[in-house]
């Protein structure tokens, strides 16, 4: 009977028409693009930062959690609702407010990634994190996920380009935090928003810094006979003094994989594949091609493709990217994984990496930010094979404990969410994840914020699994 | 009132330290020399709710609300550089190292933290306490950026580490970012993981008359001053050659950076960066400026204590989402002039998120806007 009287105050605010409640859209937002499953209790469809604010309240009234969700690309379970929950769908916030003189937007969460850049085009400016899912995966997942993509590598995470966030709280207010001022004062609160994973409010609409369009470009593809080989290179360049602008690895079965899908001219005998470019003013870029160019030979390059203009630097870049694509013409369903080591250590790791999928009869197939340390094992696989989630699963978590052992991390850019949160006290002690857990309740005290995610139950130090009063612990 | 403080002194009588200069006379003043001995300190002020001032180089201690400590805790044994890979391009540092003793190792590999320029006394742990940055954060982003680890004691005495040792991540909340500007609310940042970028092959500063509508693609840095202003750029010698052609002027090899600004008080303008030919134009002309074109930062030195003009100009920041902060001042100043202004929205959770790093207050207490 409660969640009637819940749906029908939801209704009046929103009308029916974006109240969703019916079992098959409840079983489509159940899923984000991983391949954990959850339950929904209603979805609605908010066009406006008041009513997201109302919903909250509702919701608060009627002690139900909140999902928030953007375009429903992230891999990691963020999305995916535990219990029965309220998913608050941000796509109609889509406007787009550009201030060119400072080169910032107020961007809306449901503002797609591509879009973004799309719209500032004209002005000579985009959006720098460009994640691989850029043209379906939205600005407000990209704060949720703190998420990266290969420009990330020169230019950093979303996190370096958000200068402020709209944020519904628990208590439905609307906060601002952060401005298009350098350095706001006080605590850096929208710091912390960015990569929260939801869990902290619902950031409606983000303030973000955009980044000129480079007058030169210049893309490379390397090939080598060896692995250890690319990743060389990959040190070499770094040691020569310059961070290009990206800096990808695929291994052989990846780049097969990707040729046969996007017919690149990817090289398919090739144990590695460098893919690296470098940006800038035209003189400077001249001069690092030829640099990127010597270190690949030194280290054994067998073939060096430079893109002769734009159409083969977006060809070569769409190989890339359509990556995850690609598998899905070898097997029905995959497992992406996302960790990082030091740079250093990519070989090492990688021998590993090999070696587990081996033990658990697993194809694996691997594409990196290699310039990042940041690795992406990709398991392809048939899920109506008996016991192969089990095997993917135990594979993923063997992948993640060698990067950690390496000094390496759970993840570069997908997040923690359901996925790696169980991980967690592999990188963190308890009082780590009781100081996260105290952050997180000085938000949102009754976590109605996406539940469950990012840290394991019993984080909170004597934590009984009970929501706690506010101020008990002061 | 000397019994308290004798007491207290037996109390820490294993991390005493000699009396740092300029700082307050009354406190008792310790140095301890590992992050434990830093929690025990920390622990034993939370006991007895004493405030504790963290003092690193003192450079930065103009800032923020006056603190009236009964300890004063210098990081200057905290001085260990931990942890170098360079071919990784990161570097653990304890917090008491000085800038200019870490930037002249990173040099001898071609590297840097991109810290302040001309740090003077200024500590890694200070820096990023006060939220500082360099020129060059005009294409390398601010401090904030490049902090992937920190290792926190809580004003509670916990020792608490975010993030990790690697140059992307997303596990866990992102401490690290947050303690950059913190002046203490979290604790002492003791411990810091920072992301190096490589020094360019060659650099060049180019002087100009006049502001320039645009500098280029991207320079490292460009700072306009009353009568001139500098470019300065970074990369291979052919691209600063083609640049230097562009943008005309003189120009000197190497980065010649500006000295801090002569005058008693400092202040901080932050502003969009459209607004900052507006806000030159309001300047007194007794005031000298460094203006950073692309950040909206206008670091000012002010010759004589003008509340009127001051406070005239921190409201036309305001009304337009800026502010005004004082970065020095006569210790008088402060009980007339608010060191940050008006307080951000957020302030409550400001407040509640630091009641769970120092429940008791006891870190820098009041030295963050709103009195925090």
């Amino acid at each position: 009977m409660r969640v009637v009287t819940f749906v029908r105050e939801l209704q009046d605010l929103l009308g029916e028409e974006r109240v969703l409640a019916d079992p098959l859209r409840r079983h489509v937002y159940g899923k984000d693009g991983g391949i954990r499953r959850g339950d929904v209790a209603v979805v609605t469809l908010p066009a406006t930062v008041g009513e997201v604010a109302e919903i909250v309240r509702i919701a608060g009234r009627h002690a139900i959690p909140v999902v928030p969700r953007g375009a429903g690309t992230g891999l990691a379970g963020g999305a995916v609702p535990t219990s029965p929950s309220l998913v608050v769908s941000l796509t109609r916030l889509t406007e787009i407010e550009v201030d060119v003189e400072s080169r910032t937007a107020w961007v809306g969460a449901g503002v797609l990634n591509l879009d973004l850049s799309k719209h500032t085009a004209a002005f000579g400016l985009h959006f720098a994190p460009d994640p691989s899912s850029q043209a379906a995966c939205t600005i407000g997942g990209n704060v949720a996920n703190n998420s990266g993509g290969p420009h990330c590598l020169a230019e950093g995470s979303t996190v370096n380009h958000v200068l402020a966030v709209e944020l519904v709280t628990a208590t439905g207010e609307v906060l601002v935090l952060g401005t298009d001022a350098p350095d706001p004062i006080g605590l850096d609160l929208r710091g912390i928003v960015v990569g929260s994973e939801g869990t902290l409010g619902i950031v409606t609409r983000a303030l973000v810094k955009l980044t000129p369009n480079p007058p030169a470009a210049r893309t490379l593809l390397a090939a080598f006979e060896r692995v250890e080989d690319a990743a060389a290179t990959v040190s070499g360049i770094i040691a020569e003094g310059i961070v290009p602008a990206a800096l990808e690895m695929m291994d052989q079965p990846m780049t097969i994989a990707v040729e046969r899908f996007v017919g690149a001219g990817f090289p398919t005998d090739a144990a590695a594949v460098l893919l690296a470019e470098v940006t800038g003013h035209p003189a400077a870029v001249a001069a690092e091609a030829e640099l990127v160019r010597a270190v690949a030979e030194s280290n054994g390059a067998t073939r060096i493709r430079v893109a002769a203009d734009q159409a083969e630097r977006d060809l070569l870049w769409k190989g890339r990217k359509a990556a995850f694509g690609a598998v899905a013409q070898l097997a029905p369903d995959y497992y992406l994984h996302d960790t990082v080591v030091p740079r250093t250590k990519l070989v090492d790791v990688l021998a590993q990496v090999y070696d587990i999928a081996d033990r658990y009869d697993l194809a694996i197939m691997n594409v990196f930010h290699a310039g990042d340390g940041n690795l992406h094992p990709l398991m392809a696989f048939d899920a109506s094979e008996e016991g192969v989630l089990d095997r993917v699963h135990a594979a993923a978590d063997e992948v993640a404990r060698v990067c950690v052992a390496a000094g390496g991390s759970l993840s570069g850019e997908h997040g923690i969410g359901l996925e790696k949160r169980d991980l967690m006290p592999l990188v963190f002690s308890e009082a780590d994840l009781d100081a996260q857990a105290r952050l997180v309740e000085a938000f949102d005290p009754d976590r109605m914020f996406n539940p469950d995610k990012v840290l394991p139950t019993g984080s909170r130090c004597f934590d009984m699994g009970r929501p706690v009063p506010e101020g008990i612990w002061i | 009132m000397t019994s308290v403080k004798a007491a207290l002194r037996r109390r820490l009588a294993a991390f005493l330290s000699d009396p740092i200069e300029g700082a307050p006379e009354g406190a008792v003043a310790v140095a301890p020399a590992t992050l434990a001995a830093a929690g025990e300190v920390l622990k034993t002020a939370s006991e007895h709710s004493l405030p504790v001032l963290v003092w690193g180089g003192g450079t930065h201690q103009g800032m923020g609300g006056r603190v009236d400590p009964a300890i004063v805790l210098s990081t200057a044994r905290l001085d260990a550089i931990v942890d170098w890979q360079p071919e990784d391009m990161t570097v653990v540092v304890e917090a008491g190292v000085r800038i200019a003793d870490l930037e002249e190792r990173l040099a001898e590999r071609g590297q840097t933290a991109v810290l302040p320029e001309t740090p003077g006394d200024a500590t890694v742990g200070g820096v990023i306490a006060a939220g500082i940055s360099g020129f060059r954060r005009l294409r390398y982003g601010p401090t904030r950026d490049r902090m992937l680890e920190v290792d926190l004691i809580t004003g509670d005495g916990r020792a608490i580490r975010g993030g990790g040792r690697v140059v992307k991540n997303v596990t866990g909340y992102d401490l690290p970012r947050l303690a950059a500007g913190s002046f203490g609310s979290l604790g002492l940042i003791g411990r810091v993981c920072l992301k190096l970028w490589p020094l360019p092959e060659a650099q060049r500063t180019v002087t100009l008359a006049q502001p320039q509508p645009d500098y280029g693609y991207r320079p490292l840095a460009v700072i306009e001053e009353r009568h001139q202003v500098r470019v300065y750029l970074a990369g291979t010698s052919a691209e600063i050659e083609a640049r230097t052609a562009e943008l005309g002027g003189s120009h000197e090899e190497g980065w010649s950076w500006p000295e801090p600004l002569e005058g008693s008080i400092g202040l901080s303008l932050r502003l969009a960066p459209r607004l900052l030919a507006d806000i030159l134009e309001q300047m007194p002309s007794s005031w000298s400026y460094q203006a950073l074109p692309g950040v909206g930062e206008v670091r000012v030195g002010v010759r004589d204590f003008d509340p009127e003009t001051m406070s005239a100009l921190r409201r036309w920041a305001e009304n337009r989402d800026g502010a005004l902060v004082l970065t020095d001042a006569p210790a008088s100043v402060y009980s007339t002039f608010d060191a940050w202004g008006a307080v951000p929205a957020g302030m409550e959770l400001q407040r509640r998120v630091v009641a769970r790093f120092d429940p008791d207050r006891i870190v820098n207490p009041g030295r963050l806007p709103g009195g925090l």
